[in-house]
């Protein structure tokens, strides 16, 4: 993969990694828009849409409530598309998962030092603050974005450079079953993700009924197919 | 009592889809809810050298937690009562009061609701090989309710200032906080069957049967473990016991 390609995977990256939390919130953080994107500009859409697929179901298992810590798929639904990149199927799936989830692990872990270091920047102009002067107040906002964007970027970079690894490393080693038994962990994990994730928001009540109704009529769909 | 002629809401609007890029441990969406709400307030530099808006400013930057796409809700509702003279207190108490109902109305209604029902029908339609075509959808469809909803909270609060509670009571709002719930676990639970037909393409044979297995193992572990285990760490678990044997099953 040329470097200009990695350079645009991280700008992709920083861009998704600011869209989390910081700015605007529109969604293109969620793996399902991340990961095709990111495939569209390694020309590998098939890859994509299906590590897209696979990290948007374990995102079902995250809900971003007040301070609760959570990994962020975003930057790692990058770095995974670019781990699979030219791999198809079983052995695709498998390696960008391990890039990906240890990627997300990485982004949670990025989130909760920035954000320790915005609130001692807060902190230290608690007077200022205090006094209401409005040109500190929006200075501290942008320079936290600031330190976001740098932390999305320096998370993506770290993600797709242990894709390059992955890939130079482990692509070629694996027996044909171990490939399968990758794939197989990857999509059963995010499989249950998702369902238990749901489950939890779902609850015993009402909605529990039309969640089976969902599945049933899904299952219809794929039997039809 | 100072009344703004004609409230800059657009610029507000604008900070507002940055709310939470200051998010911190100290004050939350403070400081982001204070920048919003700043442009709104500069009509208060008029009169007892600023005294009034670097109060008002200072009063916005404090502790806030709430949903971020209703955050404008109490910024305009804070700044609004702040133009119609309202004491400290008064602001400080609104704000506090906003801060739960907004919360649990914006994840009932976006993050469990909204979200989770557009992103469902973006797996469903990738499943059913509409490809990037479900994605672009996703993003359009999911971006009319998100920019359509901070909006009429920006606007409600401003239009309504301290009596802001009356805009929650919105039928329209109600209904969808009240639907959000059954519409989400239909598309989820349609969307689940779907998706594993579209990642389990790649399988044939004991494949099949050993992902059926680690699923439903995996949904029973998560189920029961839940508050220790995370399908981060079952998906991080499984694929270490798959490369090892795999490794060793030659």
């Amino acid at each position: 993969m040329s470097l200009e390609l990695q350079l645009v995977l991280l700008l992709w990256g920083t861009l998704v990694g600011l869209d989390l939390v910081s700015v605007p919130q529109m969604m293109i953080a969620r793996p399902i828009v991340a990961g095709p994107i990111a495939g569209a500009m390694l020309g590998d859409l098939g890859a994509g849409l299906q590590l897209g697929v696979l990290f948007e179901l374990f995102q079902y298992d995250v809900l971003p409530m007040g301070a609760t810590r959570y990994p962020e798929y975003g930057p790692a639904t990058v770095a995974a598309v670019s781990a699979a990149h030219g791999a198809a199927g079983a052995l695709g799936l498998g390696l960008g998962a391990l890039v990906g989830l240890v990627t997300a692990m990485l982004g949670g872990l990025s989130m909760y030092i920035v954000r320790r270091a915005t609130a001692r920047a807060v902190h230290a102009v608690t007077d200022r603050l205090e006094a209401g002067d409005a040109r500190l107040l929006v200075r501290l906002h942008v320079s936290a974005i600031a330190r976001d964007a740098l932390r999305a970027a320096a998370v993506t970079a770290a993600g797709l450079g242990f894709a390059h690894l992955v890939r130079l490393f482990l692509a070629g080693t694996l027996p044909l079953r171990g490939v399968t038994l990758l794939g197989i962990a990857a999509v059963a994990a995010a499989l249950a993700a998702a369902t238990a994730g749901t489950l939890r928001v779902v609850g015993r009540g009402a909605s529990l009924g039309w969640f089976v109704a969902g599945v049933l009529g899904g299952t219809v769909l794929v039997w039809l197919r | 009592m100072t009344r703004a002629r004609r409230p800059p809401l657009g610029r507000s609007l604008l900070r507002l889809f940055t709310v939470q890029g200051s998010w911190n441990y100290e004050r939350l969406q403070g400081i982001g809810v204070g920048v919003a709400e700043e442009p709104l307030l500069r009509d208060l530099r008029a009169g007892e050298n600023g005294a009034a808006y670097r109060a008002a400013v200072a009063r916005g930057a404090h502790f806030f937690n709430a949903h971020p796409y209703l955050c404008g809700l109490a910024v305009g509702a804070a700044a609004r009562a702040e133009h119609e003279g309202a004491t400290p207190e008064q602001v400080e108490r609104l704000r506090s009061a906003l801060c739960g109902p907004l919360g649990s109305l914006g994840d009932r209604l976006v993050w469990a609701g909204w979200l989770p029902v557009t992103s469902a029908l973006a797996l469903i339609g990738v499943a059913l090989g509409l490809g990037l075509d479900a994605v672009i959808g996703f993003l359009v469809v999911y971006n009319v309710g998100h920019v359509g909803l901070r909006w009429w909270a920006l606007w409600a609060g401003w239009t309504h200032g301290v009596r802001v509670a009356v805009a929650l009571h919105q039928p329209l709002l109600q209904r969808a906080a009240a639907w959000s719930g059954p519409a989400m676990a239909l598309a989820v639970g349609m969307a689940l069957p779907l998706s594993a037909g579209y990642l389990g393409g790649a399988f044939t044979g004991w494949a099949r049967e050993v992902l059926a297995v680690a699923t439903a193992a995996g949904c029973a572990l998560l189920w029961w473990g839940r508050g220790r285990l995370t399908g981060l760490r079952y998906g991080l678990a499984l694929l270490a016991v798959a490369a090892l044997v795999g490794w060793l099953w030659r």
